[in-house]
């Protein structure tokens, strides 16, 4: 029975053209279809897209103490959001923090990863060092890195002491804040983005290499010629997911900073859980919701566009 | 026909399996009680704080046999309410739950508890005993709604081992901000600069007591006792006084801020106790803590006022009680017994002594557990002192008010960039306005007029 569908299913090439408009699924086809693909279409729809419709609808309400949707109000939630500085200001604070966090993260990434790639005695001791990052859960980070970043007993405190150069209040002045959740992020990031980046560098034929040194080249140029250009795949891939994941950072900020001071980290997720669940205004958060959804959607979008076609695959 | 069988065979297996999922944990919650009716209480202490509340609850099961509490945590006041609200009808929801005293009005409005005073009629418990400002709080229309349990009192603490040291006189029972500001001057410049004199943390509530302490109005509709308020004001003459005062001292360099981060509070009080800052005001519930840690003399007394004005006195701060009306009527009744139990002046005495709450029975005083507490901690009577001091009025009764959890951030906003140097009047029409509109659409939403 599943020979005959599947011969159905992937037609030859040179018919493939003319079938596509006669193509029709069986009664059995349609069997199998809803047994293999049922369970998972309805888990998704349960938990992935009646959520995200419901996030829409909500967004176009006013709700009250409850949560219930009461008032109709179409677009005014995005209107007042758009047009609030506070909001307007978090949008800025989370672009910053993106892009501070993706350029950090691959540049160290890169440079972790091109040194560790290096053919010595005892490398396998950094390389381990340098991914070990993956293994700390966010709030066991979040503690250390509070107590480096205290202002009266922190590491950082201890040195600047030392060295008698002026104490960083580093949680409390709105750049410095901001500082200390970039690098506290790309310190998270690290680990998995070396270990990628590595994995790339090693799998670069050494015959180019090779040939490059015969030539007489530079490493430095190697590295700008023949490395990016060859792990440039993995470079778009490692680029997206920490856009994406940079905009959905969420357990770093609650931990470290609250979203403070004034506000200057309060990025877009956080603000989006905090005027859910801590001020109880679900329109207003569905709404914001809405709005990192197109924005996320938005970088995505430039990343395919422009991004992949420089990718040498 | 035998296929299509199988699909719905397969679909129900794979919705069961969630459902257990999901409900399985109640299933086994409900047996677990044995004999005795099954009082879930929801609460928010943690810390040391819910150490001696698990053994006030545990006191109580082991006190009589009908009901069985169970107390569960439910993390911050702010996330908890939020909880409550959208469980409220279904067998995971509290019998009894803690509220924080900023979430009242929303629980008032809810519809969703049973107001004690009927419990209390039927009961023919005598209120009078519990503190009227305490009650005030929790009360419409004379009918007691919730009981107070854990209340707090914004006070000043001040380092009294510091302020001999260098022969300053420590502040009077109410003090005035210019005594507060001549105190810390003298400890900033005898000092040598070492010492900053006080600090006031950016924190909502601290504002919203300086305007009542002053005799000022934070909303419209006398704080909302008189009804839904509508307007909120914060740029008013008890705000920018309270303001001027603080911000000048900061420019002098004899206030000390510590801004609004997530560690400005600890960083505050670690401050206090190894002598970088003489003064701060505080939640009196910091108070054991206070004691337990410091090597230094504490002092407490009455959360300080503008110059040429009586203090009005301030509101309770902390949390009460609540009686869910979603349960049958034995479990309600459950609900009472336990919260009358935690109102006894013995374990309202206990209460205060481990966790700095403050005894909210007046016969608590009495008890023998307060009477050796206060030999060896005199200062521990002024927060309790400021409380029965004080004639409840609409000003000092709380605010009713929804959204507060929002309405706070705005507030910290202001005193964060007036603190920093902005515009006292500017920002706080800005961040009244701000408000106003969180007040409208709120008001908007759930019909109020």
């Amino acid at each position: 029975m599943l020979k005959t569908s599947t011969t159905n299913v992937v037609p030859e090439k040179k018919v493939e053209a003319k079938n596509k408009t006669k193509f029709r699924l069986t009664a059995n086809d349609k069997y199998y279809a809803s047994i293999f693909a049922g369970p998972s279409l309805f888990l998704l729809g349960l938990f992935t897209f009646y959520p995200m419709f419901r996030t829409l609808y909500i967004s176009m309400f006013l709700t009250n103490t409850f949560g219930n949707t009461t008032l109709f109000v179409g677009l005014e939630n995005y209107v007042k959001l758009v047009t609030s500085p506070d909001f307007v200001s978090s949008m800025w604070v989370t672009l910053v923090y993106v892009v501070g966090v993706t350029f950090f993260t691959i540049a160290m990434g890169l440079l972790l990863a091109n040194l560790a790639s290096q053919k010595l005695p005892g490398i396998a001791i950094f390389r381990t060092l340098y991914s070990v990052t993956m293994g700390v859960s966010v709030s066991v980070a979040a503690i250390f890195w509070l107590f480096i970043f205290n202002p009266s007993a922190g590491f950082f405190t201890l040195l600047t002491k030392l060295l008698h150069l002026p104490t960083v209040n580093w949680l409390s002045n709105p750049t410095m804040a901001m500082w200390a959740i970039i690098i506290t992020t790309v310190w998270m990031h690290l680990g998995f983005v070396f270990l990628v980046f590595l994995g790339a560098i090693e799998s670069v034929p050494t015959t180019l290499y090779e040939a490059a040194d015969v030539e007489g080249v530079s490493k430095h140029y190697q590295f700008f010629h023949i490395t990016l250009p060859m792990i440039s795949p993995t470079l778009f891939f490692i680029s997206t997911i920490t856009i994406i994941g940079s905009f959905k950072s969420f357990g770093l900020i609650d931990l470290i900073t609250k979203g403070g001071p004034t506000n200057a980290t309060n990025m877009l997720v956080y603000r989006i859980y905090n005027d859910a669940f801590f001020g109880g205004n679900y329109a207003k958060s569905s709404a914001e919701a809405i709005i990192l959804t197109i924005i996320i959607a938005f970088f995505t979008y430039l990343q395919f566009k422009f991004l992949e076609k420089k990718v040498n695959y | 026909m035998t296929k299509y069988k199988k699909m719905i065979l397969s679909l129900i297996l794979v919705i069961g399996v969630i459902f257990l999922g999901v409900f399985g944990n109640n299933i086994s919650a409900q047996t677990s009680a044995n004999n005795r009716i099954p009082v879930v209480f929801w609460h928010e202490m943690g810390g040391p704080a819910e150490k001696t509340l698990l053994k006030l609850v545990n006191d109580f099961n082991k006190s009589q046999t009908k009901y069985q509490v169970i107390p569960k945590y439910q993390g911050s006041y702010d996330t908890a309410i939020q909880k409550i609200f959208q469980t409220h009808g279904t067998n995971t929801s509290p019998a009894v739950f803690q509220s924080s005293n900023v979430s009242t009005a929303q629980v008032l409005h809810s519809g969703f508890t049973t107001p004690i005073q009927k419990f209390v009629d039927a009961d023919n418990y005598d209120l009078s005993k519990i503190s009227p400002v305490a009650r005030a709080f929790h009360a419409q229309g004379g009918k007691q709604q919730a009981m107070p349990f854990n209340t707090s009192q914004p006070v000043l603490y001040y380092n009294a081992t510091l302020l001999e040291k260098y022969g300053i006189t420590p502040p009077s029972v109410s003090p005035t901000y210019s005594e507060i500001t001549k105190i810390a001057k003298e400890l900033y410049e005898k000092s040598n600069h070492q010492v900053k004199g006080m600090t006031v943390q950016i924190y909502g509530w601290l504002l919203e007591e300086a305007i009542a302490n002053n005799g000022g109005m934070f909303t419209n509709r006398n704080d909302g006792h008189t009804g839904n308020p509508t307007k909120v004001s914060i740029n008013n003459p008890e705000a920018i006084e309270f303001f001027k005062w603080i911000r000048e001292n900061i420019k002098n360099g004899d206030f000390m801020d510590y801004g609004a981060g997530s560690m400005a509070s600890t960083n505050q009080t670690s401050g206090f106790l190894t002598n970088k800052v003489g003064m701060y005001v505080q939640s009196s519930a910091s108070m054991s803590q206070l004691n337990k840690k410091n090597k230094n003399k504490l002092g407490v007394t009455y959360f300080p006022h503008a110059d040429g004005k009586k203090a009005n006195g301030v509101s309770i701060g902390g949390a009460a009680l609540w009686i869910s009306n979603d349960k049958p009527k034995e479990i309600q009744q459950g609900a009472y017994e336990f919260i009358k139990y935690t109102v006894r002046p013995e374990v309202q005495a206990q209460w205060q002594k481990s966790t700095g709450y403050m005894a909210l029975n007046k016969d608590s005083k009495d008890t023998k557990i307060l009477q050796q507490f206060y030999a060896k901690h005199p200062e521990g009577k002024i927060p309790s002192q400021q409380l029965q001091n004080t004639v409840p009025n609409f000003g000092n009764s709380g605010i009713l008010l929804e959204g507060m959890q929002s309405i706070r951030k705005l507030e910290e906003n202001a005193m964060e960039k007036i603190y920093r140097g902005g515009d006292i009047e500017k920002t706080l029409q800005q961040n009244e306005d701000a408000i106003n509109e969180i007040v409208y659409n709120q008001n908007r939403a759930n019909g109020y007029k």
